[in-house]
């Protein structure tokens, strides 16, 4: 079933390929993916290329998706390891969701940090305090680790 | 040896002349005596018979006082010989005045060898003559130079003085006196051996001296009050032995009862305090009623004596004026009443409960009109007595009737209010008018048989001459009359009509629930809506205020059981199937509609209604204490605490009795009997049925008709519908003295019951054994008539098959729909009702979540709720303790404690309520019942005794093999399993215990396919299985049994395996680490599972799972009852089919739900199908091989279904024991401390002090609350990833209204910085209580 539903999902994300990103199996294995986001221009990652590794377990869709970021990342909700702290990646899960929902999720999360539960308070710290100082941290690792 | 024996008489014969030769020098007797005792130590038997003794009896003294040098000494050492050779001898030298000799050398402590060597011929010689050596001021003198002499001749001396004092006449008391100071002086000692004795010394002093207030006085003078307080102060009493506490409470005791100093003092030094201490700690936690007793009769006697014990006036004067002078011990005496008044609620025995109301009675007398006003409030003492008033003690009514008389000349007319509220002026009335019956049914009958073991000097010191019941036949009435006359004159008008308003509004609401009960399902949903508001206003502003005797009086119980059960409970008649349907679902939604009631409160700091409830319930059942007697045999003994190991010690005869079966005159057709059978103590008329029909039925021809019978019997045995508990058919009718006996009571509790007619709690006497007891026996009549009840059952068993909620096939639910209680209890029994009621109330308790959560999935049909997202269930269950009844726990406990329980002198109560109604018991004690009971369960027909034990050897490599072929091979074997790792040093209890945890860990590798989440922890390197909510079984297909690596079979055995283990853990007292779901235990306690427990092992598939229930209900909904289409239905937008779900297993594409389901897809129209298959799956067929088996593994070693007295978290305590899941000393070790804090901060040291002190129930629920899962990881908090980190929070108002809160991804838990320790508690208790209801499904 897991199998089936992650072959739909492909298909659907090459029929109608969201703007922002990308995704689809490192090899043979449909159950490990790769995807790649663009950083939002109206944010500090912008021009930025992130990449995402999925696994996904074999309850799918009824577990969700294990989701990281292999590129380093400034960002409140995300720490050094690329652990993502995002509610439907955790008990906010449905079945009703899918990848290509999840990656939006990502890009949005980019975008606008949630500050009020962060994974990484140092930083969440600094997002409320020294917006300017977040922000140009956040770009110089864009450029540093997700350009080029 | 007969040269030997020559020269010992050669040597003897010089010593003889020698000695008498009074001129001879000191050297010369010296010499003399030497070669005596020599020949004495070694001295045979023989040499006693030949010896010479008259010789030595008269000299040996005179030498000991007179003679010169060394001669005492040597004279000493030769009494001491021969005494200890010959004992008899000893009461001969006291003859010729060896005592005073000793004695007088003793005093004058020449030298410290020769004090030595009296003491030892003292040491032999009070043995045997202690009255004489009282006499002679032995005690006293012995104690003189107690410190001068060594360690061991201490310990003898004080085995002189306890020999001494052990039995002295009352003429001899001023020479024990003698001994007294330096006992008390002793009392300072820090040898606890030399502390024992001289306590015990002193406490045989005071009985001796019989409580004669000249002696305690001169005690009270020695400072012995102040001595022995300072023993027990500062939790002092804790660490001294037993006996030694019971001597200093007794001695205190006898102090305080004709020393009016004594009481002063005590007063002074703060006894309150410390008795209750002793008194919460001997009544909970270590039950001891011996002590209870003890320590309420220490209270009786601080206070002054009642008047009717004739003690001497000036002593009440005096001690009345030592209490009423100072205000705070007329304080300290207030609380110490509350105190008592919660002793004497719970107290499992008249004799205790007696004695407490005694000292009630004693303090009311004393206490200000203001303060027991305060006590009324704090523990509404007018409750209880309206209570006591109700039981059959007749020395307990007339105590109580006197409290009731004393408080009501104390305030008249607070009281008078109050106790008309509470039912007390109801209880009086009642008592005047059985008195005065039972005064004309005398004149008529002569004397009633009513016979009562008479309690009245049961606190008594001395033994009065007068031994006659001081409470006469009159005096009852006499007394009753008197108050009502004085004080409960009709006149209080103002009062009685309050009483009246408040008491009209509860029976109106209950009657018209009950209204709405008897019409058909409302549809009116103003109707609804009203009632639902009227009942919260009731429930949460009237309830808590309403008085028992109200609540009671008031019929509520019924009224509220007949609306829960529909009716039923009034015995419906149904026509047909779909009927018993529709009245299943009517009480389905009562139960959903009464839950939502009682569980919800306004704010967070009021109490649920349904605590007040039940509170209220459990306080009416303890008035029918009478219903629950507690029957004693002679011998009673304290039971340890933890009741492991199970088996018998069995060695004994089991007692039984002797019957006498005789056929009745009246009975015609079966044989005569008429021999005697000795009967186990635990068989009743329906287990001998069995034994003596074949007998009876034989020699008459009548074969056909005993054929008959048999099947009869059988027949209706297997038409018995619902869980097979129905009474059998019996076709004997047994009878004792012409009663009829019930047929599933014991013979032997039915015997005494009718001997001892009138009393509740027995004492049995010790002829009852030897007696022949004769019972008759008859043909029972054929029974026409089918009961109503019967075919009932029968169509319910058929619908049950037909019901949607397989929750509602649990047996709680069964309960309600027959609405009655499973086992033939007597239901005319007052207690009936009210157990009827906290069992459903329990039920619906245990089952809120269930009965919540299907509530809304109903409304979400019908479109009250419109988002899936709204399916949460907002209320929480009250604590399980609250069920558990205090009275009914004690008197399980008393009943317990008595020898022959473990035979089956276990009153029928006991096994009712244990198997109907375990919440009402502690855990505590129902694992002791259990302790004592399972050896009947026992699959093997011996049971070993305990210490017997089977060694097995294991290799470490392949122990789960080792483990199945050892546990296989040892069987139902009761024997204690010991194990030792092959090639490892290691026996007995260490590698055992290593077993047990090794093998269970082994059950917990990843690859097994035992368990769920097996395939899904790929991130789990240490190879066992991780399940953040516990194990549970993987489902396996019955269509493919086998996969690459695993077959089902293997997975059965292990299974099995740890059934066989689990078994053997509780048996041996073993402890598994293995952390099993909530849903597996209660599969174990043969509890149904239904759609709502998946959430609680697997959270995410359960949301889904219910969600899409809703969808299937909400379709059905459209469908039948509106016109609206059901086909535009999605999931959170989504269509069904986009899902692309196949019917197959979530997470386990190889087990196909139907057939070629792998190709099924699933649909909006064959979503229930689905749902239903996936819930059968994962609950049921799936599982169905490996729960058999794990079950079969149990069965092997006990049967177990008599495990279900305990809940699933019991059985969890049990199992895995109370190990913490953190080592509460590495705590800040495996906690960071950050974003301002540290681990020196203020808040973060409470914060470790409040964890610490948290109970595994409540560490629990905190790592739930921080982690989102109550289970860690094999490792514990160690290995926690991440680490659990406290962070400071930030509060903008005031710190202590915040409440803590967690990151769940990152372990943050987020502590504002509470102003005290307290508060801090308070609130994490709260969020950690609280957030579990939520998080069900988050």
């Amino acid at each position: 079933m897991a199998l089936r539903r992650i072959i739909k999902e492909l298909k659907d994300l090459q029929r109608d390929p969201p703007t922002s990103c990308s995704a689809g199996p490192v090899s043979d294995d449909m159950f490990h993916w790769q995807a790649t986001i663009m950083g939002p221009n109206d944010s500090p990652y912008s021009g930025g290329v992130f990449l995402v590794t999925i696994h996904f377990p074999p309850d799918y869709p009824f577990k969700p998706p294990k989701v990281a970021f292999k590129t380093k990342v400034f960002h409140p909700n995300i720490n050094s390891n690329g652990n993502i702290c995002l509610d439907i990646l955790k008990d906010q899960w449905s079945p009703a969701l899918t990848i290509s929902k999840v990656l939006l999720s990502i890009c949005s999360l980019l975008t606008d940090p949630n500050h009020d539960d962060p994974l990484v308070p140092e930083i969440a710290h600094l997002c409320k305090t020294d917006r300017l100082r977040y922000e140009s941290t956040a770009r110089s690792w864009t450029q540093k680790y997700a350009m080029g | 040896m007969e040269e030997a024996m020559e020269s010992e008489m050669a040597v003897m014969q010089y010593v003889v002349v020698e000695l008498k030769n009074e001129g001879a020098g000191a050297g010369a007797h010296v010499a003399a005596l030497a070669a005596l005792c020599d020949v004495l130590a070694v001295a045979g038997d023989h040499l006693f018979y030949a010896f010479p003794i008259t010789e030595f009896v008269g000299r040996l003294p005179q030498l000991v006082a007179a003679g010169e040098g060394d001669v005492p000494l040597f004279a000493a050492r030769a009494i001491a010989e021969a005494c200890e050779g010959v004992p008899l001898w000893a009461a001969s030298f006291a003859r010729y005045g060896a005592v005073e000799a000793l004695r007088d050398k003793l005093l004058a402590i020449d030298c410290i060898e020769l004090a030595e060597e009296c003491l030892r011929a003292l040491g032999i010689i009070c043995k045997e003559c202690p009255k004489e050596c009282l006499r002679q001021g032995v005690a006293a003198a012995v104690l003189q130079f107690f410190d001068f002499v060594s360690m061991n001749k201490q310990k003898l001396v004080l085995k002189i003085v306890a020999n001494v004092l052990s039995d002295f006449d009352a003429k001899d008391v001023d020479k024990a006196m003698e001994a007294a100071p330096a006992l008390c002086n002793l009392l300072k000692s820090s040898d606890k051996t030399i502390l024992d004795s001289a306590v015990s010394c002193l406490g045989m002093v005071s009985d001796g001296a019989g409580g004669s207030a000249k002696h305690m006085e001169k005690l009270y003078e020695l400072n012995a009050v102040d001595s022995m307080m300072r023993l027990l102060e500062n939790n002092g009493w804790k660490s001294l032995s037993d006996e030694t506490l019971s001597h200093i409470l007794g001695l205190l005791k006898d102090l305080a009862s004709v020393s009016a100093r004594a009481v002063k003092s005590l007063f002074e030094l703060n006894i309150c305090d410390l008795l209750k201490q002793m008194l919460t700690y001997y009544t909970s936690s270590h039950s001891d009623h011996d002590k209870v007793q003890t320590l309420v009769e220490l209270i009786y006697h601080l206070m002054p004596p009642l008047e009717m014990c004739d003690h001497p006036t000036e002593l009440i004067i005096a001690k009345k004026n030592v209490i009423i002078e100072q205000s705070r011990y007329v304080k300290q005496i207030a609380s110490i009443l509350t105190f008592i008044i919660q002793v004497a609620k719970s107290a499992a025995l008249s004799s205790i409960c007696y004695s407490c109301v005694v000292a009630i009675r004693n303090i009311v007398e004393l206490s200000t009109p203001s303060s027991l006003v305060e006590v009324q409030k704090t523990v509404n003492l007018s409750s209880l007595l309206a209570g006591w008033l109700a039981r059959k003690n007749r020395h307990i009514i007339f105590q109580m009737l006197n409290v009731s008389k004393t408080l009501l000349k104390k305030h008249q007319k607070f009281f008078v209010e109050t106790f008309i509220r509470e039912g007390v002026k109801h209880a009086i009335d009642t008592i005047v008018a059985q008195e005065k019956d039972a005064k004309s049914n005398r004149k008529q009958k002569g004397n009633n048989n009513l016979q009562e073991s008479c309690l009245c000097f049961d606190l008594d010191l001395e033994t009065s001459t007068n031994n006659t019941c001081r409470i006469d036949k009159g005096a009852i009435l006499k007394l009753s009359e008197d108050i009502k006359r004085n004080f409960l004159v009709e006149g209080s008008a103002k009062s009685h009509h309050r009483f009246g308003c408040a008491f009209k509004s509860i029976k109106d609401f209950f009657s018209r629930l009950n209204y709405h009960a008897k019409a058909p399902p409302a549809k009116d949903q103003d109707l609804c809506k009203q009632l639902s508001d009227f009942s919260r206003q009731l429930l949460s502003d009237e309830l808590p205020s309403t008085s028992n005797f109200e609540f009671v009086q008031s019929g509520s119980v019924k009224h509220l059981a007949g609306y829960l059960s529909n009716g039923a409970y009034f015995n419906s008649n149904l026509r047909n199937c779909q009927d018993l349907i529709g009245q299943l679902n009517e009480v389905k939604n009562r139960l959903q509609k009464f839950t939502h009631l009682a569980l919800t409160v306004d704010n967070e700091s009021s109490v649920k209604p349904l605590g007040i409830l039940v509170e209220k319930l459990i306080d009416a059942l303890h008035v029918w204490y009478d219903s629950f007697p507690v029957i004693l045999a002679d011998e009673q003994y304290t039971r340890e605490s933890t009741m492991i190991p199970l088996r018998d010690s069995g060695t004994e005869q089991p007692t039984s009795l002797y019957i006498k079966f005789s056929r009745s005159s009246r009975e015609e057709e079966l044989d005569h009997y008429g021999r005697i059978l000795p009967v186990d103590l635990s068989s009743t008329p329906e287990s001998i049925e069995e034994v003596l029909l074949p007998e009876i039925c034989k020699r008459t021809c009548n074969e056909s008709a005993y054929k008959e019978t048999i099947q009869e019997a059988n027949g209706s045995r297997t038409s018995v519908g619902l869980r097979g508990d129905g009474p059998k058919s019996s076709r004997l009718k047994f009878s004792y003295k012409g009663t009829h006996l019930q047929s599933s009571a014991t013979f032997f509790e039915s015997i005494l019951r009718s001997m001892h007619e009138g009393q509740t709690d027995l004492q049995i006497d010790p002829s009852f054994w030897d007696k022949e007891h004769k019972i008759k026996y008859r043909r029972r009549n054929k029974s026409k008539k089918i009961s109503s009840q019967s075919s009932y059952n029968t169509q319910l068993s058929r619908v049950h098959e037909k019901l949607e909620m397989s929750l509602l096939k649990d047996p709680f639910f069964s309960t309600i729909f027959i609405g009655k209680l499973p086992g033939d209890l007597d239901e005319s029994d007052p207690s009936y009702n009210f157990l009827f009621m906290l069992k459903v109330l329990e039920g619906l308790n245990r089952f809120s979540y269930h009965l919540s959560m299907d509530e809304k999935l109903c409304k979400f049909a019908e479109g009250y709720l419109q988002e899936l997202d709204d399916l949460m269930v907002t209320i929480s269950p009250i604590p399980r303790d609250q069920f558990v009844s205090s009275l009914l726990t004690n008197k399980l406990e008393q009943q317990m404690q008595d020898t022959l329980f473990g035979d089956g002198l276990i009153p029928s109560w006991c096994i009712y309520l244990v198997e109907t109604c375990p919440f009402l018991l502690s855990f505590e004690a129902r694992w002791k019942y259990f302790c004592l009971t399972a050896h009947h369960s026992f699959m093997t027909g011996e049971v070993s005794s305990s210490t017997e034990t089977k060694k097995y050897s294991v290799i470490r490599s392949k122990i789960l093999e080792d483990a199945v072929s050892m546990l296989n091979k040892h069987g139902s074997d009761t024997k204690f399993i010991e194990v030792e790792f092959d090639g490892e040093a290691g026996t007995g209890r260490g590698p055992t215990f290593e077993f047990y945890t090794t093998v269970s860990h082994e059950l917990q590798r990843v690859g097994l396919g035992m368990w769920r989440e097996d395939n899904t922890s790929q991130d789990c390197e240490a190879g066992f299985v991780h399940a953040p909510f516990g194990l549970f079984p993987q489902p396996w297909s019955s269509a493919k049994t086998s996969t690459r690596w695993i077959s089902l079979s293997d997975v059965v055995q292990k299974f099995k395996l740890l059934g066989q283990l689990v078994a053997r853990a509780v048996l041996d007292g073993r402890v598994l680490d293995i952390p099993l779901s909530k849903a597996f235990y209660k599969l174990m306690l043969d509890q149904e599972l239904d759609i709502y427990d998946i959430s609680s092992f697997d959270p995410k598939l359960g949301k889904t799972v219910i969600e899409f229930q809703a969808l299937v209900k909400r379709k059905k909904f459209l469908e039948e009852r509106t016109s609206k289409p059901a086909a535009d239905l999605s999931y959170k937008n989504v269509r069904l089919e986009d899902l692309c779900l196949d019917f197959t297993l979530p997470g386990n594409p190889e087990y196909e739900l139907v057939p070629g389901g792998s190709e099924k897809m699933v649909t909006l129209d064959n979503l229930e199908e689905y749902v239903s298959s996936v819930v059968d799956a994962t609950l049921k067929s799936g599982i169905a091989n490996q729960m058999e088996a794990f079950k079969a593994g149990i069965n092997e070693v006990f049967a177990l279904k008599t495990l279900r007295l305990f809940s699933e978290d019991e059985m969890e305590r049990i199992l895995c024991g109370e190990q913490d899941s953190w080592a509460s000393n590495k705590l800040e070790d495996h906690i960071d401390f950050d974003h301002g804090y540290d681990t020196n901060s203020p808040p973060v040291i409470s914060f470790l002090e409040i964890l610490r002190e948290f109970g595994r129930e409540d560490q629990r629920a905190f790592m739930h609350f921080t982690t989102g899962a109550p289970q860690l990881p094999l490792g514990g908090l160690a290995s926690l990833n991440p680490k659990l980190t406290v962070v400071r929070k930030q509060c903008d108002g005031k710190v202590d209204d915040e409440l803590p809160s967690v990151n769940t991804c990152r372990h943050f838990f987020k502590l504002p910085p509470y102003s005290s320790k307290e508060i801090m508690r308070q609130k994490l208790k709260y969020v950690i209580k609280e957030g579990l209801g939520s998080f069900q499904l988050s």
